[in-house]
């Protein structure tokens, strides 16, 4: 369901990126890319103090045509930003009805963030990863493409 | 002015705009040509400071001015076409204008009067819209002072006076000066900062209207565009754009009726019309100063009298209007101030309006008089009453449905409420965008919702508002303009970065769009800048897909601007970065930059090459090899390996050439190494010491290797690779030296260069490549670089399928594009690290190894080996051929030879004979030299004798350094010869490689290069043959034929280790020989049956010889002189002391005395000790060497081969077991490390007790059995005879003691047995070498066997005070028979 997933690092350079319909990379780069600005935004929002206790999960950052994107960062300030397709309608329902309800954990964005971040922190721990490199782990990969094909 | 409440209304800034009555709207063709061009004529100024936005970890260089969208904005308004539903751009008056040289001006501006009425309220004539039904009408009598009459001007301006009153009517004279003196004035063009801007525009629509000039042949369009009379004072608290924005008053102009052509040419308007652009210099050439304020007074008179009262009059009239009709009258009064702004009208807006907004009024509905009235209001600037206008109207016609209307009021109600003073209502932003809304979806109208939005966006950004701004220039993109969308996309981008919060990234990204939409306008100027400015925030982030496509961008944009420096450097930078591009991309990349580079260079062909990026070259990796390349085996000939660019570098074994190196030169000059002395290099590399300039020799080819790597997904050609150098001949033939010789022009007698004609580097990968040198005359060369054709392959061919024969494909890559272009090598050198201030700054030495020093001539030596095998049993000995070619136009000498395993090897001695056999003819000969000898002389050793010196083992020189026994000691150029030379397989087991150094020299000193050398590595891979061990013990036997000295037995014990997989199947001793200075072997002993000493696998012989001391006068004289003796086995004797065999034996033996000799701690205070002990020690020494012949027979391929060789084993002590190779030594074991020194130990000192008991030798001479009667006699006496002999060379002391030991019950019982009688204890002193014999009696009473080994015999060193008084040789039992007869 997910075109897009990338990981930004806390520096702003990407440290995985990979997009299904390759053919359209450039554009998926340029998409995530421009939405670190609405990140940023929504981050330096909050206040200094409600940073450390604030939800990873960032919720749709903004909208486009054809796609949505989704954010989360990580307390180091890693992000993960996903791209959705708009057509895909289950995400955004439940998004809608549980962010208006203001539980995040219900809303099936948070759950693959929370996958996402996961796996993210299994490829940290590996001790022959040296951090900031691009993420070149299999499994993460896997996990990835695993979210990408899902639909849910 | 007042305004309907009779209030004062300053009115500030007022323009007025004035154009010719009959002038046809653009066409949208046109209109859009028209903004492209301004916007492309519009660029950012070439030395704009640009603002630094730094936005977290961005620093961002940004123009803050977009003056190509301010020209645009402002172009665009003025070109935007009048429209039904508004009054904004109609016109509000008509000046009438006539010549005063007319014959009835009168007359003419009846006509003329007449013309504007037909023209206004005919149908015929749509477009210049009118603002009210009843146009203000000015009557301008123009007067041409140089040409007219001016008394007749007076009189016809008070008949105009008269007829259309003070207010109406104006004489105007110009043209105070004649026109031929206009040349020499310097008043500036009053016109021409009016014209530039808008004669584009004129020529456009007198282009596009040429029906114009119907009515009147000189309706040409006055166009004044002047800024107003009091105008100095500018509102604030308006965005600049707004400010720069010419808000014009529409004024019809009138036709002025000139009747002849020429009076008209010379009025100001027609000269500025009709000349156009084309002679914009000379425009108002004419007009004096007073002319220019006569023209200014005329409008200020126009505007007061005329204008302002007419308008004010209008709203009046329109406000009782409205008032009577509604009833309801609001304060409609108050003051106001600002500009308007008028344009032009195309017709077919209306008619687009027709079906979209449903309704239409017709012009002089009630409604659109509110709307007339507002505007009106709005251009007087009296925003606030404008505004309740402009709401009331919105109101109107939003009941009723007329969108259009509706839409034009709430833009403007929004406008005006914005431009109101002290700001009194909030802005209505809403108004705005529904007006948007409505334009764009319901109208359909991109032009008004165009105008809308800009407007909106400008007061947006007034108020800070930067998102909202953004966000409605974003909307307003669509595909039908790209120029329209890629300046507000722009825009957008800009609004981003000006936010409180700077959005770079969006501002990057939409900047991006904005160059696509630039570009697919054909803007590429603006294109490129915008990828620029993109390209800022997306550099070196790590977003390389990006980065690339924007690089890509930006190097098509400026290749199409011919901007191809740019061009090629943003493609560069796409290859060079490590890409994670497709293959196709990569491909697609390359061809495009190739295809760019190559304009490039064709641009400039004579310029220098230019430097490419591709493929990318280790510098450090290159190497630099000096000589030729190594011949392949030819057959049998196999050429010395010397040093080759095949070879990787290792340390370990350069270090081993370098101590070779290092020895050989030492020998040749006696033992010092010259302080200059550097090993000789001739493939330098990234660790060899390239601090110096390398030598190289004329006519000896150079080549260098070039690693090259291709970072691309795509295989990259390169053809016509060679290599780029200087050349700088040494004073040669007169030349001035300072003549530097560029490779460009190819001097291919000074230095021949190699061509590769094709080399193909696969995707992804490295390779390297050899470029060859041929240097033809001495001087320093300097290798600068590469220089190739850099090429793709056409399609995606598959290199690496069944194609990949380099061979198969050669020229017929297709070659798409090539470019020409060089790469330099530059390599740092190795960072120093000397000096203290080297330790603390980073310096890097210099790297020469591209810079050779071309030398004179030198000879060159090849070297074959023919038969040189490659397998050999231990101690093997083969004959081969070594084949010595002198390739150079020297004659060499000083050839010699340096090996760390000398006695692998031998020339032969110079005793030897040397017989230069072929070495086909001497294949099947034995390696020995060999004498058939008589069967029966078996036992006995023959005996010859040679000297060590004959051998080339002198004393104190270097075994490892061989001369070779070259016929004439010199090699002429061209020569050749061949020497015998026989290798003995090294007795250890295993494969050993072999290195061996050629040395020569030239015949001439050469004072940079003194030498030359050759390397050669064999590699031997040798197995088990034979293991021989040996002892040496003394024979106790006195039977020695020439008495004196001592005799030795020598036991041999051989086996067989051979494990037989090679088809060895036995061997055979074929004869065993002696060497010693002292000693020779006399006979053999062995009695064996075994005659032929054949040794099957596996199998053990023991032989056992006797040894006998040489005649001492011969050990005597010739000390160095060793002596041989041969035992044979078979029938054939090999002369041991001759070649080979010597020479192997020499070499072992030297080997052998290479290791370190037991050291001896020297203590002066002991050294009589030390003597003393030395003394002890050498009685035990024999230096004995055993050497054994041998005969391998070997099966191979179902073919006998007899193998020969040979063992030595070296017998220093008595007693004392030595090997024939050196034994496996046991690891030693870890020792502790000890923090103290051990207490020096005299232990050493003492010489062993087994050491001693060899200063004496004894035996007892005795009968074995002794037939005594007893009966007869019943005591007795054998005589026994003890001899005792003085193995050591100094005088002993000896002691002979009879008497039994009586601690020993056994002895008690034995020796009781018999006594020795007489004396029983002697005293003796034996001289060096003497042989003393003591005649004893030994008394016995009964029969029986009894031991006569009784006597103690203790010796001791006579002149030394220290007693080593020991049992001298425990004897063995001497066992007597005593029989009774």
């Amino acid at each position: 369901m997910a075109v897009c997933i990338a990981v930004i690092a806390k520096e702003n350079y990407p440290l995985y990126i990979r997009s299904t319909p390759t053919e359209n990379e450039l554009k998926f780069h340029y998409m995530v890319h421009t939405s670190l600005d609405v990140v940023d935004e929504k981050i330096s929002a909050m206040g200094k103090a409600l940073v450390d206790q604030r939800e990873l999960y960032l919720g749709l950052l903004y909208p486009t045509e054809d796609y949505k994107v989704y954010g989360y960062v990580t307390n180091s300030k890693v992000k993960f930003v996903m791209v959705v397709d708009s057509s895909n309608t289950a995400l955004r329902d439940n998004e809608i009805r549980s962010v208006s309800a203001g539980d995040w954990r219900t809303t099936p964005g948070w759950w693959m963030f929370r996958k996402l971040h996961n796996s993210y922190t299994d490829v940290m721990c590996n001790p022959f990863y040296n951090p900031g490199d691009r993420i070149q782990s299999r499994a993460f990969d896997n996990m990835v493409m695993s979210m990408m094909i899902q639909v849910c | 002015m007042r305004d309907p409440n009779n209030q004062l209304h300053v009115i500030k800034n007022l323009k007025i705009a004035v154009s010719n009555i009959i002038t046809q709207p653009p066409q949208p063709g046109a209109i859009r040509k028209l903004l492209n061009d301004v916007v492309s004529s519009s660029q950012p100024a070439e030395g704009l400071v640009a603002n630094v936005i730094t936005a977290g970890d961005y620093d961002l260089n940004i123009s803050g001015t977009t003056p190509w969208f301010e020209s645009y904005r402002e172009t665009f308004l003025q070109s935007m076409p009048a429209s039904d539903h508004e009054f904004l751009n109609h016109y509000l008056a008509c000046m009438l204008v006539a010549s005063s040289s007319e014959a009835e001006p009168v007359e003419q501006f009846s006509k003329l009067s007449q013309e504007q009425h037909r023209i206004q309220h005919n149908s015929d004539y749509s477009y210049p819209k009118w603002f009210i039904p009843n146009t203000l009408k000015y009557y301008v009598l123009l007067h041409d002072v140089s040409a007219g009459d001016e008394q007749r001007a007076e009189l016809i301006y008070e008949e105009m006076k008269h007829k259309y009153g003070t207010q109406g009517c104006y004489l105007l004279k110009i043209n105070s000066r004649t026109s031929n003196r206009a040349s020499d004035e310097q008043i500036p063009d009053p016109w021409s900062q009016y014209l530039q801007k808008n004669s584009i525009q004129n020529q456009e629509s007198y282009e596009d209207g040429p029906c114009t000039i119907i009515s009147n042949k000189n309706s040409d369009s006055n166009l004044l565009s002047l800024d107003g009379l009091d105008n100095e004072v500018k509102v604030d608290g308006l965005p600049n754009n707004f400010r720069a924005h010419p808000l014009q008053l529409d004024q019809s102009s009138d036709p002025s009726n000139s009747i002849d052509a020429p009076d008209h040419v010379k009025s100001v308007s027609s000269l500025h019309e009709t000349k156009k652009a084309s002679t914009g210099i000379i425009h108002g050439a004419c007009l004096t100063l007073t002319d220019h304020d006569r023209i200014r007074q005329f409008i200020q008179e126009f505007t007061f009298r005329g204008l302002l009262p007419h308008i004010e009059k209008t709203i009046r009239q329109l406000n009782d209007q409205l008032i009577s009709r509604k009833g309801l009258s609001r304060s409609l009064f108050s003051a106001t101030k600002k500009w308007f702004s008028g344009s032009k009208v195309p017709e077919k807006s209306i008619n687009e309006l027709k079906n979209t907004s449903g309704l239409l009024y017709p012009p002089e509905a009630p409604e659109l008089q509110i709307r007339k009235m507002a505007d009106l209001c709005f251009l007087v600037q009296h925003y606030d009453l404008a505004y309740s206008c402009y709401h009331t109207a919105k109101k109107d016609f939003l009941n009723d449905q007329a969108m259009l209307y509706a839409a034009g009021a709430l833009e403007m109600a929004a406008v005006s409420a914005f431009l109101q003073p002290g700001a009194p209502r909030p802005y209505p932003a809403h108004y705005m965008d529904t007006a948007i809304q409505t334009y764009r979806d319901i109208c359909k109208n991109m032009v008004l919702a165009e105008r809308c939005v800009l407007l909106s966006a400008e007061i947006l950004k007034s108020q800070s508002k930067y998102s909202e701004a953004a966000a409605l220039l974003i909307r307003l993109t669509s595909e039908d303009s790209d120029l329209r969308s890629a300046l507000l996309l722009e825009q957008a981008a800009h609004c981003f970065i000006n936010m409180k919060s700077p959005m770079v990234r969006k501002y990057a990204f939409h900047m991006i769009l904005a160059g696509h939409r630039f570009s697919k306008a054909g803007q590429k100027k603006h294109a490129l800048r915008c990828y620029c400015q993109a390209m800022q925030v997306y550099k070196g982030k790590g977003w390389s897909l990006a980065e690339d496509h924007i690089n890509f961008t930006i190097g098509r944009q400026s290749y199409t601007l011919r901007q191809l420096d740019n061009a090629v450097s943003a493609f560069r930078h796409i290859l060079i970065n490590e890409s994670k591009q497709s293959a196709a991309q990569q491909g697609a990349f390359l061809r495009e930059y190739l295809y760019v580079y190559k304009n490039v260079s064709q641009l400039s062909p004579d310029g220098p090459l230019p430097q490419l990026p591709l493929p990318y070259i280790n510098s450090s990796a290159t190497r630099v090899f000096f000589g030729h390349d190594r011949r392949p085996a030819d057959g049998e000939k196999q050429a010395a390996t010397h040093v080759s660019l095949d070879q990787e570098y290792d340390s370990e074994s350069s270090q081993q050439w370098r101590e070779l190196e290092e020895q050989v030169v030492a020998v040749v000059n006696k033992g010092i190494i010259p302080s200059n002395f550097h090993p000789t290099q001739y493939c330098l590399n990234s660790y060899s010491d390239n601090s110096r300039f390398p030598l190289a020799v004329v006519e000896e080819p150079i080549t260098v290797e070039v690693a090259f790597r291709n970072p691309l997904k795509v295989p990259l050609l390169l053809t016509d690779l060679s290599l780029l150098w200087k050349f700088q001949p040494n004073d040669f033939s007169g030349k001035d030296n300072e003549e530097v010789k560029e490779r460009i022009t190819g001097e291919p007698e000074m230095i021949g260069t190699e061509v590769i004609s094709e080399f193909l580097i696969n995707s992804e990968e490295s390779k390297v490549a050899r470029l060859k040198l041929f240097p033809h005359h001495i001087g320093e060369l300097h290798i600068l670089g590469v220089v190739y054709n850099l090429g793709t392959i056409q399609g995606s061919m598959t290199v690496d399928g069944i194609g990949a024969l380099p061979g198969c494909h050669t020229g017929k890559y297709s070659l798409s594009m090539s470019v020409r272009g060089r790469q330099d090598l530059e390599i740092q050198g190795p960072r120093l690290n000397n000096t203290k201030e080297e330790k603390t700054s980073i310096k890097y030495g210099p790297d020469r190894r591209l810079d050779p020093i071309i030398t004179e001539e030198m000879p060159l030596l090849e070297v074959f080996f023919i038969h040189f095998p490659t397998g050999l049993l231990c101690g093997e000995i083969r004959k081969a051929y070594v084949e010595f070619v002198n390739v150079s136009k020297c004659p060499l000498t000083g050839l010699k030879v340096v090996s760390k395993r000398p006695e692998f090897f031998t020339f032969g001695g110079n005793t030897a004979v040397l017989t230069p056999l072929s070495p086909s003819a001497s294949e099947n000969c034995s390696a020995y030299k060999t004498v058939v000898t008589d069967s029966t002389s078996v036992c006995t050793a023959l005996i010859s004798s040679a000297s060590s010196i004959d051998f080339g083992i002198g004393i104190g020189s270097q075994p490892e350094v061989i001369p070779v026994p070259l016929p004439d000691t010199v090699l002429l150029p061209g020569a050749s010869v061949q020497l015998p030379m026989w290798l003995r397989g090294p007795d250890e087991e295993g494969v050993h490689e072999i290195n061996f150094l050629f040395y020569y020299e030239s015949i001439k000193k050469q004072p940079k290069i003194r030498h030359r050398i050759l390397r050669h590595t064999a590699v031997i891979c040798t197995s088990r043959s034979l293991n021989v061990r040996a002892t040496v013990c003394r024979s106790n036997s006195l039977e020695d034929e020439e008495g004196r000295g001592g005799n030795m037995l020598v036991f041999v014990d051989m086996e067989n280790t051979n494990t037989s997989e090679a088809g060895v199947k036995e061997f055979h001793i074929v004869q065993v020989s002696s060497s010693s200075k002292h000693w020779k072997l006399h006979k053999s002993v062995n009695l064996s049956e075994n005659k032929d000493a054949k040794l099957a696998s596996r199998e053990k012989g023991k032989f056992c010889f006797k040894a006998i001391r040489c005649k001492e006068k011969e050990a005597a004289t010739q000390s160095e002189k060793y002596t041989f003796a041969d035992i044979i086995f078979g029938n054939e004797q090999i002369i041991s002391s001759a070649s080979p065999c010597a020479d192997f034996f020499y070499r072992s033996l030297s080997s052998e005395l290479k290791k370190p000799p037991p050291q001896l701690s020297v203590h002066t205070e002991k050294q009589s000790v030390e003597d003393a002990v030395r003394l002890i020690q050498k009685c035990s020494e024999v230096d004995l060497n055993i050497v054994i012949l041998w005969k391998a027979y070997v099966v191979e391929d179902s073919k006998q081969l007899i193998l020969e060789g040979q063992h030595h084993v070296i017998l220093h002590t008595v007693g004392k077991e030595a090997f024939s190779y050196p034994q496996k030594q046991e690891p030693p074991e870890m020792e502790l490390l000890k923090f103290f020194r051990p207490e020096s130990t005299t232990v050493s000192l003492r010489p062993s007790v087994e050491q001693l008991s060899n200063l004496i030798k004894t035996s007892l001479h005795y009968p074995e059995s002794f037939n005594h009667p007893f009966h007869q006699k019943s005591l007795c006496v054998v005589p026994v005879t003890l001899l005792l002999s003085n193995c050591s060379k100094a005088d002993v002391d000896v002691i002979v003691d009879l008497r039994h030991k009586t601690t020993s019950p056994e002895a008690l019982e034995i020796h009781g047995s018999f006594t020795w009688l007489g004396q029983t204890q002697y005293k003796l002193q034996l001289k060096s070498q003497e042989i003393h014999s003591l005649q004893l009696k030994a008394c016995f009473v009964h029969t029986g066997v009894y031991n006569l080994g009784t006597p103690r015999i203790f010796a001791k060193l006579s002149d030394q005070v220290t007693v080593f008084e020991t049992s001298q040789q425990n004897s063995m039992p001497a066992l007597i028979i005593i029989n009774n007869v």
